[in-house]
C-alpha cells in the first residue's frame, strides 16, 4: 500500500463566545483503509461525513486527533524535515472550492510555476513552455497564463487548479470534488486526461466525489462513509453491482439520472441528517435505516470481511452470514 | 417527478436581447451576446452549457451585480413583475429588489459568507434588514428555522459556528437558506447542488419544489448536472459562447435535442451501470468571446457544419410550440 490510514480520528472542539465549550464534532471517527500504488480510491458519502477532513489529514493540513496516515510505510507524523519536504513534493491536491484555493493576486503563470520552482531551477523559456503545455492539457489557451484568477469562470478556475496540481509531476494526487464545477464535456476531458496520466506515470489518486456515475467510471475501489465512519468498501464494480450496506443501497437508489421521466427514490433515506456532535448510539445509521433491528441501536457493528476485497459494517450482514453459513 | 410547463399568460421574468460586455485591457469581452429568456411563476428554467459560456454573467446582469470596473449591460431589458430592472436607480435596486424580490445563490458559497461573522449572524442579517424578524431572540429563532429548513443538523448549536467550521455542502445549504429567507419571487441558483451528495440533492430539490407550489417562486437553475436538471426543470435553455442555442421543455431537450451541441453535451454524461473505457467529450475549444466568429459559434467543433455555418449565424427556428433552436441543420430534420 502506498498510502495507509490506520484508525484515523479527528475531533473538533467548538469553543463558545466566552470560551466555554459547546461540544465536540466527531468529524472522522476511526477510519482505516489503504490505497495501492497506481490505484484510484474513491470516497463517497453524505455531506459533512468527514471526507474533506480525511483529505486534509492525508495532506498534512490537519493533525489527526489519533491514529495515523502512512505514506510509503512511514508515519506522516514521524517524518523528518527532509522527508516532509519530499512528501509535500510528491503529493498534490485539487480542492472543492476553486475560488478559495487560488491566490487572487497572482497571475495564472505564477500560480502554476510555484510548485515547479519550489523544487527545481528552470530556465524561463522552459518554464513558459511547461506552463503552456499544462494549460493545453486542461483545455485553456496559452494566453490564460497572463491573466488573474478572477478573470475566469468557475470551471476555468478549477482547470487552473488542476494544472497547478499536475505541474510538479506528483506521485499521488488528492482530488476533492475536482470536477463538480465543470460541464460534462470538460469533465469527460479531464477524467480521460487524469486516467491517461495515471497510466503514463503510475499515479495514485484519492478522489472525493458526489457524482456516483463518475465514481463508478473512474475509480478502482470505493469507500462509503457515514458520519465519520467507513460503512462499506471494496472494488467499485462489486460495490455498485451489489451494495450490501443499507446506506450504500439508499445512496445508489437516490441517484438522479439524466432522464426527465426517471423518478429517484425520494424516500430511500428517511429522517433527519444525524449530527456529528451527538452521533446516534450503536450503528450510527440505525435511526434512518429501513432494516434496523433492536440490536442496531445498542451495539456498533464490527467491520466484516465479505470476501472478494469487499467489507462492510452492518449487523444484518452478520445474521445473513450466520444463516448462509 | 412531474414537470408540466405551467400555463403562462404573463411570465414573471422576461429577459430581452440582453448584451453584457466586460471592458478588459485585452479588449471587449462579449460575455452575454443577445440572450432572451422567460421564467413563469412556479416555473424552473434550467440554464446549461459549457464552462465559460456566460451563464453566471447572464444572471449577474439580471441582478446588476456585474464586476464594478469592467462590466456593463449595453443593450436589452430585464422585466420582472412588469418593471425593467436595467433602468432602476441603484438605490432602489438594492433596497427593494436585490436579495428581496430576486435572490441569487452564487457559485462560490465561501465567498458569499463572511469568514469573520458566525453563520447565525449572517443568516439573521437579511431577516432583520427586511423586517422579517426582530429582537435578538426573534432573529435567532428565525435563523434556526431557516437552517433547519435546509437540513443543517444541530442547528441551534451550529448557529454560533464560523463558516470554515462547516463542510462544503453545509456552506452551500446555508447560502441557499439565506437566499430563501426573504421569500423572493425569483430565485437564481448557480450550481446549488454540485457539492451535495445525492440524498441531500433530492431533499433540496423537494424543498425548492414545495416552495414553488406554495408561493409560485420562479427559479433559474444554472447547473452542469444534467441529472439534477432533468429532475427539477420544466424547461431547459442551452447556452454556447454567449448565446442561447436551444430552448425547449425538459423532455424535448433530453429526447429530441436538435442542436448538435446539446446532443454532444448529453452524450458526454457517464451513466450509472454503464462503464465505458473512455468518456465521450467534445473536441476543440469554444471561440474567444472578444472577437467571436461571424458564423455559428459551434461550427468549428461541429460534425455537421457546412460552408454556410461558418459564414452566417443561424436564425432561430421554432420546431415546436416550446422548442426553438439556432442551427442551420437541426438534428432530427436530417433523421
Ligand atoms: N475547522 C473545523 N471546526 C469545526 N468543525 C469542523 C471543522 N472542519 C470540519 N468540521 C466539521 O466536521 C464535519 C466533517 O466535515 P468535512 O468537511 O470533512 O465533510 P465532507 O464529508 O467533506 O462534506 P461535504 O461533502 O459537504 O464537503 C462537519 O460536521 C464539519 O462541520
Ligand atoms: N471578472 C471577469 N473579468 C474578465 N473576464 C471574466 C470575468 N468574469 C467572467 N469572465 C469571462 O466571461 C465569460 C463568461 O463567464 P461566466 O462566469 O458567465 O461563465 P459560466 O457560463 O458561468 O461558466 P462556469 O460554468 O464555468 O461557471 C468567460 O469566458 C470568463 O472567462
Ligand atoms: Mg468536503
Ligand atoms: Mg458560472
Amino acid at each position: 500500500m502506498l498510502v495507509e490510514l490506520r484508525n484515523l480520528r479527528k475531533h473538533f472542539t467548538l469553543g463558545g463566545g466566552l470560551s466555554f465549550r459547546r461540544g465536540t464534532v466527531f468529524a472522522v471517527d476511526g477510519v482505516s483503509f489503504g490505497i495501492a500504488a497506481g490505484e484510484t480510491f474513491a470516497l463517497v458519502g453524505e455531506s459533512g461525513c468527514g471526507k474533506t477532513t480525511i483529505a486534509k489529514m492525508v495532506l498534512m493540513l490537519e493533525r489527526p486527533s489519533s491514529g495515523a496516515v502512512h505514506f510509503g510505510g512511514i508515519d506522516l507524523q514521524a517524518m523528518s524535515g527532509a522527508e516532509t519536504r519530499s512528501y509535500r513534493r510528491q503529493v498534490q491536491a485539487v480542492f472543492q472550492d476553486p475560488f478559495a484555493s487560488l491566490n487572487p493576486r497572482l497571475r495564472v503563470k505564477t500560480i502554476i510555476a510555484e510548485p515547479i520552482l519550489t523544487q527545481e531551477r528552470v530556465e524561463r523559456a522552459v518554464l513558459r513552455r511547461r506552463i503552456e503545455e499544462l494549460l493545453d492539457i486542461v483545455g485553456l489557451p496559452a494566453g490564460a497564463a497572463d491573466l488573474f484568477p478572477h478573470e475566469f469562470s468557475g470551471g476555468q478556475r478549477q482547470r487552473i487548479a488542476i494544472a497547478r496540481a499536475l505541474a510538479p509531476n506528483p506521485r499521488f494526487i488528492v482530488l476533492d470534488e475536482p470536477i463538480s464545477a465543470l460541464d460534462v464535456s470538460i469533465r469527460a476531458q479531464i477524467l480521460n486526461l487524469l486516467a491517461d496520466i495515471q497510466q503514463r506515470f503510475g499515479l495514485t489518486y484519492l478522489v472525493i466525489a458526489h457524482d456516483l456515475a463518475l465514481v463508478e467510471h473512474f475509480s478502482d475501489r470505493v469507500g462509503v462513509m457515514y458520519l465519520g465512519n467507513l460503512v462499506e468498501s471494496g472494488p467499485t464494480a462489486e460495490v455498485f453491482a451489489q451494495p450490501r450496506h443499507p446506506y450504500t443501497q439508499a445512496l445508489l437508489a437516490s441517484v438522479l439520472r439524466p432522464d426527465p421521466d426517471h423518478r429517484p427514490r425520494v424516500d430511500a433515506i428517511r429522517g433527519e441528517i444525524a449530527s456529528a456532535m451527538s452521533p446516534p448510539s450503536g450503528c450510527k445509521f440505525h435511526p434512518r435505516c429501513p432494516h434496523a433491528l433492536e440490536h442496531c441501536a445498542v451495539e456498533a457493528p464490527a467491520w466484516r470481511d465479505l470476501g472478494g476485497g469487499c467489507a462492510a459494517a452492518c449487523h444484518l450482514l452478520e445474521t445473513s452470514h450466520a444463516q448462509s453459513a | 417527478m412531474q414537470q408540466t410547463v405551467p400555463a403562462q399568460a404573463q411570465p414573471l421574468l422576461r429577459v430581452e436581447n440582453l448584451q453584457t460586455h466586460l471592458y478588459l485591457r485585452r479588449g471587449v469581452l462579449k460575455a452575454v451576446d443577445g440572450v432572451s429568456l422567460a421564467v413563469g411563476t412556479g416555473e424552473t428554467l434550467g440554464l446549461v452549457g459549457e464552462s465559460g459560456c456566460g451563464k453566471t454573467m447572464t444572471c449577474l446582469s439580471i441582478l446588476r451585480l456585474l464586476p464594478k470596473q469592467s462590466g456593463r449591460i449595453v443593450e436589452g431589458q430585464v422585466w420582472l413583475d412588469g418593471i425593467d430592472l436595467t433602468r432602476l436607480p441603484e438605490q432602489e435596486m438594492a433596497r427593494q429588489w436585490r436579495g428581496r424580490r430576486v435572490a441569487m445563490v452564487t457559485q462560490d458559497p465561501m465567498t458569499s459568507l463572511n469568514p469573520v461573522f458566525t453563520v447565525g449572524d449572517q443568516v439573521g442579517a437579511p431577516l432583520r434588514a427586511h423586517g422579517l424578524a426582530s429582537g435578538a431572540r426573534g432573529v435567532r429563532d428565525a435563523a434556526v428555522k431557516v437552517l433547519r429548513h435546509v437540513r443543517i443538523p444541530s442547528a441551534e448549536t451550529r448557529l454560533d459556528d464560523y463558516p470554515h467550521q462547516f463542510s462544503g455542502g453545509m456552506r452551500q445549504r446555508v447560502v441557499s437558506a439565506m437566499a430563501l429567507a426573504c421569500q423572493p419571487r425569483l430565485l437564481i441558483l448557480d450550481e446549488p447542488t454540485s457539492n451535495l451528495d445525492v440524498t441531500i440533492q433530492v431533499q433540496m430539490i423537494e424543498l425548492f419544489r414545495e416552495l414553488q407550489n406554495d408561493s409560485g417562486l420562479g427559479i433559474i437553475l444554472i447547473t452542469h448536472d444534467l441529472g439534477v436538471a432533468a429532475a427539477i426543470c420544466h424547461r431547459v435553455a442551452v447556452m454556447y459562447a454567449g448565446r442561447i442555442v436551444e430552448v425547449g421543455d425538459v423532455r424535448t431537450i433530453y429526447r429530441r435535442a436538435a442542436h448538435p451541441y446539446t446532443r454532444a453535451l448529453l452524450d458526454s454524461i457517464p451513466h450509472l451501470g454503464v462503464r465505458r473505457e473512455r468518456l465521450a467529450s467534445i473536441g476543440g475549444q469554444p471561440p474567444s468571446l472578444i472577437d467571436p466568429p461571424s458564423g455559428c459559434r459551434f461550427a468549428p467543433r461541429c460534425a455537421h457544419r457546412t460552408a454556410q455555418c461558418e459564414r452566417e449565424y443561424p436564425p432561430e427556428i421554432q420546431l415546436a410550440p416550446h422548442h426553438t433552436v439556432a442551427c442551420w441543420h437541426p438534428l432530427h430534420e436530417q433523421a
